[in-house]
């Protein structure tokens, strides 16, 4: 029994991670805009593809073709990563322009729909490009399962966990000890206060979805060795994310984190009791956090001053 | 100006000469449509080796002066494994192209869409590649039942599991794991029922989503039940993923898996030792004789990453008894080669020589007599034999 629990809190926190990484996306463009990417899925997609489509060019293979574990070495894997996060961070500029800058500002749910359309406007252009079949990409740690007490875990995962954990302690840093993450907060609190203090808030804005989509491309590079790179598998990922985000606080970048572990955990813990009550555990969990404590685990209560 | 309109109405009527003349040319060719997914989902790999063994057929009836005389052409769609680009594909081979015969699809569901149009237009369908035990039954009671089927069938590769699960399991302590889709719940009643019927019932049953990746809380269940046997009900990559979990929690029991996972996905994605520890239900293999080992041979050269040789075989063979019924029938007439089906004989296919395979109530062309085990080995399905599979008999195949 103790084999098989911690074998779980070992899923739960792979799984986890990926939900917080995610989740933060989420929190970072809604503190400066009040809006974020429904099609954040979409993006981990087009971050798991791209990375992929690296590592094979880097072999000398075309685009969709099929990698041997000898081919993904840690290099082209690294490699692999810059490229997946520098065009997910332009597609991030392209988005904001595109489907948030428009609405911004503006009520109404105008900028739900455009980022929603955004992403599937990106999951056909991936569909276009790679066709359905999902990319298999091996782990560049290989798959020699790791023995922790009792439980396995394979190297990628600990690397996911490693790796998503390290991201978001630097992230926490930049945001609450430089002047660039004061300066994001600052706009969070307040767009026109921030500008008077001589903040370039529109520059601010634009990294936010830059950081939030290169988040995702992240994501997407960490979990494709773990679930293959497909098409279709963003929506589910984006969709426990945001719960996670709404679990933890939006607006709390800890609160977030938080979320993801804490539905990664429950999912893998209640498996373990009955599989069939994984989603039903984690949406009443939802619900009774919405019920009781609205704003989120960790979150600000927002006061709106009409 | 008057000489352009001139020239215009001349290349017109051109056209529709050589159209018409085209037409009179081909007007004695006997066409076979074939649709499936060569392109969209998982299912692709399957609907591509089904293609090229039905080319191979058509290639070899030619060869042999056709069927009455009359040449036979191919006619490839894709449905892109949606049902309603399959409706789409049905209606225009059938309305458009005029096909006298149709061999496909790949995915049961899209099989289940379009039953009802070759039904009611007349037009003898044998299906290749899709499982689905409704395919074959649903229009059973009809006068005339137009769809015939040369594949697996859910239950009956359910039966050779079973089987083999009652023997190989020490204390007959055998779980079942399935996906959560239909495909997965449809297997849980049939191996349930199917184990019934040899006196043991499941020590667990658990379920996975398709999409997970972790499967390893499951698994630990199966575990803690003490089962040495678990039958997974699910396609390539949810039973690559329980692989994996399996070798996470260091857990090895018997496990037996169904022939969706012939896909090159399972090897992928679980690597080859993983992937040689699941002994699989499989119609036929590429090592079985010489001629299925030729056919792999004529397949691959169009089709390099073949791994789901069976389909290939059942599409040709699918053609074969369609061939054999329009000469029995010496017609191209659907509603006399229907029948004519229900009454081949001695058809020479690449999986066996097909006796009466098909009665008036009977549409299934394979049944679990002529399945039997296979392993992955070195990236391709090979045939899998041990002591068990060598125990059985007829009688065990209980379903």
């Amino acid at each position: 029994m103790g084999a098989s629990l911690l074998q779980a809190v070992f899923s739960g926190l792979a799984l986890g991670s990926i939900y917080a990484l995610v989740a933060l996306g989420f929190n970072i463009t809604h503190n400066t805009t009040k809006t974020f990417n429904f099609g954040q899925g979409e993006f981990l997609v087009a971050g798991a593809y791209v990375a992929v489509s690296a590592v094979l060019l880097l072999a000398g293979k075309p685009i969709s073709g099929a990698l041997s574990e000898i081919e993904v070495t840690p290099g082209r894997y690294f490699a692999a990563l810059i490229v997946s996060i520098v065009v997910l961070g332009a597609l991030g500029v392209l988005l904001y322009h595109a489907a948030v800058k428009p609405f911004v500002g503006q009520g109404g749910l105008a900028w739900v729909m455009s980022t929603i359309g955004f992403g599937i406007i990106i999951q056909n252009t991936a569909l276009a490009i790679w066709g359905p079949a999902p990319l298999v990409m091996p782990s560049p740690l290989g798959n020699q399962v790791i023995r922790i007490g009792g439980a396995g875990v394979l190297p990628q995962e600990i690397l996911v966990l490693v790796a998503s954990i390290l991201v978001m302690a630097c992230l926490d840093f930049v945001m609450r000890k430089t002047k660039i993450g004061k300066a994001v907060r600052a706009v969070a609190h307040s767009g026109p206060a921030a500008t008077l203090m001589g903040i370039n808030v529109s520059a601010i804005v634009v990294l936010a979805f830059v950081i939030s989509s290169a988040l995702a491309g992240l994501a997407g590079l960490l979990i494709a060795p773990i679930t293959t790179a497909s098409v279709f598998m963003g929506l589910t990922l984006a969709l426990k994310a945001f719960s996670a985000a709404i679990v933890g606080g939006l607006n709390n970048a800890r609160g977030c984190m938080l979320g993801g572990f804490l539905l990664g955990l429950i999912e893998a813990l209640v498996g373990l009791w009955q599989a069939e009550l994984r989603e039903i555990s984690i949406f009443l969990l939802i619900i009774l956090v919405l019920v009781l404590k609205p704003e989120g685990l960790l979150g600000r209560r927002m006061v709106e001053k009409v | 100006m008057p000489s352009v309109h001139r020239f215009a109405k001349l290349a017109v009527a051109g056209a529709i000469a050589g159209s018409l003349w085209a037409g009179a040319a081909y007007a004695q060719d006997i066409k076979i449509g074939y649709t499936a997914d060569q392109s969209a989902s998982g299912v692709a790999e399957l609907g591509i080796a089904g293609r090229w063994g039905f080319e191979a057929a058509i290639e070899d009836i030619n060869k042999a002066g056709g069927i009455m005389g009359r040449k036979v052409v191919g006619v490839i769609r894709d449905d892109q494994g949606t049902p309603p680009k399959a409706i789409q594909n049905m209606t225009e081979l059938i309305d458009a192209e005029k096909v006298h015969a149709v061999v496909g699809p790949a995915n049961s569901g899209n099989a289940l869409a379009w039953l009802h149009l070759p039904q009611q237009k007349k037009i003898p369908v044998v299906v290749p590649i899709g499982t689905a035990t409704e395919i074959t039954t649903r229009y059973a009671k009809e006068p005339q039942n137009y769809l015939f089927r040369v594949s697996m069938v859910d239950r009956e590769q359910v039966a050779l599991l079973g089987a083999y699960a009652v023997k190989a399991s020490k204390d007959k302590k055998i779980a079942i794991l399935a996906d959560s889709t239909g495909y997965g719940q449809g297997g849980i009643k049939d191996a349930t029922d199917i184990l019934a019927l040899h006196g043991v019932t499941p020590v667990a049953t658990e379920k996975y989503g398709p999409k997970d990746t972790d499967i390893t809380s499951q698994l630990s269940k199966i575990k803690a039940a003490g089962a040495d046997t678990v039958i997974i009900y699910g396609i390539a990559d949810g039973t690559a993923q329980v692989l994996r979990s399996m070798e996470k929690i260091n857990y090895m029991p018997v496990t037996l898996g169904t022939w969706g996972n012939l896909s090159s996905l399972l090897p992928k994605m679980a690597g080859e030792k993983l992937s040689e520890h699941l002994i699989l239900a499989a119609s036929t293999t590429e090592d079985t004789n010489a001629r299925t080992k030729a056919l792999g041979e004529r397949v691959r050269k169009n089709f390099p990453t073949l791994t789901t040789f069976p389909c290939s075989a059942q599409a040709y063979d699918s053609v074969m008894l369609l061939a054999a019924a329009m000469k029995l029938a010496n017609s191209t007439d659907g509603e006399k080669v229907a029948a004519a089906l229900e009454n081949v004989t001695g058809v020479e296919g690449v999986i066996k020589t097909y006796n009466k395979p098909f009665t008036k109530t009977a549409h299934e062309g394979l049944s679990v007599a002529d399945f039997y085990l296979a392993r992955w080995k070195n990236g391709a399905p090979v045939r899998y034999e041990d002591q068990f599979t060598k125990a059985l008999t007829p009688a065990d195949l209980k379903k």
